[in-house]
């Protein structure tokens, strides 16, 4: 219990650093060659820590099925989706509908114990923990946050949107 | 109503991605997993990359060498978020993940690290905070 709690807490706060990173990366070199280093870089690190803790298993791919191979392919709708959806809404209210999304389809998932996911029975408590949770993040993202001094230039030079 | 659409699909896609990592890493191991599913991204990636010919090669040496490492933390990201997800379930570790990922950004925002403006968190901050956290103390206890 406390083992994945913690691992999702690091999960999040590394994801956070990317978001931030990658975006300094992306002003320099484009979306396609940030994209590509990413998941290049990704890839290169994932290889290298399963050899270090696994050896030879890593090249153990008997079990393999060919729609493994295609699920990488979500994180192309992913960004693609993320990209379309904050340039049409702006980068906070873009993020916060995805996160209320992403709670909704968890907790359909874990309801629903799809793709061999040990069921967790649907309760009215978990309803009610993940609107909470919802409540916070609208709460959170839409409640507004110290208004950067904006300079006469800025306004003139219509620069000054507001940040993720 | 489209941007709404797009946003909502791409918080679909990410729980699902999250989900179909955990289901092959059961198959071939989550080191694995990790590593095929990045490995098909790239390609395809790359692949979009040469059609566009967006190369900015020069912009490279303008990149501080930590925000270019940013990418190696995925092996991490995809092995913690698939053995939370075994762990706690898919609705806790995604409400974890988000909890962290803003309390962070906010924390990087307020004091201005790795050369972001500062941002002062304000009252509406701290309490979603707080009430993020009291869903999850809701959802398991």
């Amino acid at each position: 219990m406390i083992v994945g709690l913690l691992l999702a807490l690091l999960a999040g706060s590394l994801v956070s650093l990317q978001n931030i990173f990658n975006n300094k990366v992306n002003v320099h070199v484009g979306s396609w060659t940030t994209t590509t280093l990413v998941l290049g870089l990704g890839f290169a690190a994932s290889f290298t820590l399963g050899l270090v803790f696994e050896g030879t298993e890593m090249f153990n791919l008997e079990h393999m099925k060919l729609w493994y191979w295609f699920s990488g392919l979500l994180g192309v709708g992913v960004v693609t989706c993320m990209v379309q959806g904050i340039n049409r809404l702006g980068p906070t209210f873009g993020v916060s509908i995805s996160m209320c999304a992403q709670l909704g389809f968890a907790l359909l998932f874990d309801s629903m114990g799809w793709l061999g996911l040990e069921k967790v029975d649907f309760t009215f408590k978990q309803l009610v923990g993940v609107l909470v949770i919802i409540g916070g993040i609208i709460v959170f993202k839409l409640g507004g946050r110290e208004k950067k001094k904006v300079t006469h230039e800025q306004v003139l030079m219509g620069s000054c949107e507001e940040g993720a | 109503m489209k941007g709404i659409i797009f946003a909502f699909l791409g918080g679909a896609f990410i729980t699902l991605q999250g989900v179909a990592n955990a289901r092959i890493s059961q198959g071939i191991g989550t080191w694995q997993a990790a590593a095929v599913t990045q490995f098909t991204g790239f390609i395809a990636a790359l692949l979009v990359l040469l059609i566009m010919r967006d190369f900015k090669w020069h912009g490279f040496k303008q990149v501080k060498p930590l925000y270019l490492s940013a990418g190696a933390y995925a092996a991490v990201v995809i092995f913690s978020n698939v053995t939370a997800i075994q762990h706690i379930g898919v609705t806790l570790t995604v409400a974890l993940v988000i909890i962290a990922q803003l309390a962070l950004t906010f924390l990087i925002d307020h004091f201005g690290w790795f050369g972001m403006e500062k941002k002062k968190m304000r009252l509406p901050q701290f309490i979603g905070l707080s009430l993020m956290i009291a869903g999850v103390v809701i959802l398991k206890f």
